[in-house]
């Protein structure tokens, strides 16, 4: 038996009327600043590091996952050797502590009993270098929720700005130079309208923030442009 | 209220209840029931938040160092708290949070002493080193041990802070190193969970001590001198000064690290 229930039609209508004009926005920049010429030939890779937490850096760990499988996804994916490993292969070289900060600590770093010999069996040809990480910058509104025997719902309304800035550092292992920046800046607004059931209205700043930079790194290396 | 006959779920509870010997069924009474179920549903959630976890790291290893040895005869003395160090951390209002280390810090030093050194034993904690053809004696221990939560740092962060005092004494007992050092390790929780996140956070402490050790032994302490101190001292006649004279090298006492 169907009843018709011209209030409960009338909140799904406001309910989609918000969602269709307050979607979540995004707006991102990415932008490269190229030192040296880059380039991979086969067999070579990249690894994916964070700045040291030593430093202040903050770079999530699921942020270094994301950036690693979305530079290894796809036709045109590089190949990733995987962070752990390659760290533990070079012990206690890239430890947090011990980690080069400049390339110019490279020439001491490579003359280390066994490290060039790793680097080239692991075929690390850039390390790429995070920093930087998601905040919540600003937020609002308000929403109670209730529910009681006859039920629940809540009222009202909620938005929080997330600003995700990322810099990717590309350190070339052949010439032991610093090739470049990648940056990311994205900005998303999420919202959250509530007339009995909330509607989220997410935005996907971080993961916006790590597709754009990994595709960014993929041209960034590929690319054969001189500088 | 049924339509067409059929049986709502609320009537087959009810029955259930029913033949579960409940002498008389009023509507009330089963909404009384439910909203007791959902009530204590949700404080044995509430108070199992406040049990306390615990978390066990009985076998770390790091990595083999990718370094020289130091052509150097060396023995390790470790303190009983080695054995079995456990460390709690009660977060005022919250949950209780134990880390038991078990013989991680054992493990920990005798890998990495035996891939700094040639020629790396360990000891029993009672042991008289002085009467053994060594180079050095190494007493590692532990000054401190802290660790925050997400709770306590207001981020989804676990921390571990290890504050070890190493000590580093002759052939002939005469301690010429005590050099304190403060490791520090983190990891998120959103990436290993809870326990995970502070084991994690833990292994990375114990390694960055392992780096700075690495780094920093013998720059801090002269260790790789008493080779040649010893045979200096063994070619010498009998009349010439104790070797350790020579021996000033020891790591300056460095304050207090406030971060602990």
């Amino acid at each position: 038996m169907i009843r018709s229930n011209p209030g409960g039609l009338s909140q799904l209508a406001v309910i989609a009327l918000l969602g269709s004009t307050l979607g979540a926005c995004v707006t991102s920049r990415m932008e490269n600043v190229r030192q040296e010429a880059t380039g991979i030939a086969e067999g070579e890779g990249v690894v994916i590091m964070a700045k040291s937490y030593h430093l202040g850096n903050e770079t999530e760990a699921n942020f270094i996952s994301c950036i690693g499988d979305s530079i290894g996804r796809g036709s045109s994916g590089l190949r990733v050797i995987p962070n752990r490993e390659f760290v533990d292969a070079l012990f206690p070289w890239f430890e947090p502590r011990t980690a080069p900060a400049e390339t110019k600590g490279l020439p001491a770093l490579m003359a280390r009993p066994g490290v060039a010999e790793t680097i080239r069996e692991k075929g690390v040809r850039y390390i790429i270098w995070l920093d930087g990480d998601t905040d919540k910058v600003a937020g609002g509104g308000s929403m109670s929720c209730a529910a009681g025997p006859g039920g629940g719902g809540c009222f009202g309304f909620a938005w929080w700005q997330k600003d995700a800035n990322y810099d990717a550092t590309v350190w070339d292992l052949t010439g032991l130079e610093d090739a470049g920046t990648v940056s990311a800046d994205v900005s998303g607004t999420s919202f959250l309208p509530a007339i009995v059931i909330p509607i989220p209205l997410i935005a996907r700043t971080q993961a916006k923030a790590c597709k754009g930079l990994a595709d960014q790194l993929k041209l960034f290396i590929v690319s054969d442009e001189s500088v | 209220m049924v339509f067409g006959g059929t049986k709502t779920p609320a009537m087959a509870l009810t029955n259930g209840l029913a033949n579960a010997s409940i002498p008389t069924w009023e509507p009330g009474n089963l909404m009384s029931r439910w909203l007791k179920t959902i009530f204590v549903t949700i404080l044995f959630a509430t108070l199992s938040g406040c049990g306390g976890s615990k978390v066990m790291l009985h076998d770390p290893t790091i990595p083999e160092p990718l370094i020289d040895q130091m052509p150097i005869t060396v023995v390790a003395r470790f303190p009983e708290e080695f054995d079995n160090f456990v460390h709690e951390e009660q977060v005022i209002g919250k949950e209780k949070w134990t880390i038991d280390l078990g013989q991680a810090n054992k493990l920990l030093f005798t890998q990495l002493f035996g891939s700094m050194f040639s020629d790396f034993s360990v000891i029993a904690n009672d042991a008289d080193a002085r009467s053994l053809p060594i180079d050095a004696l190494i007493e590692p221990s532990i000054d401190a041990f802290e660790f925050s939560v997400p709770n306590q740092s207001q981020t989804d962060e676990f921390a571990v802070w290890i504050r070890y005092r190493i000590k580093i004494f002759d052939n002939e007992g005469v301690q010429i190193a005590n050099w304190p050092i403060a490791a520090y390790g983190k990891s998120q929780t959103t990436t290993f969970g809870g326990d995970n996140a502070l084991r994690r956070a833990a292994v990375l402490a114990m390694r960055d001590a392992a780096a700075l050790i690495i780094m920093q032994m013998d720059k801090e302490t002269g260790i790789s001198e008493l080779s040649a101190a010893r045979a200096r001292q063994e070619e010498a006649p009998p009349t010439n000064l104790p070797a350790e004279e020579n021996l000033q090298s020891t790591a300056a006492e460095e304050p207090p690290d406030d971060s602990l």
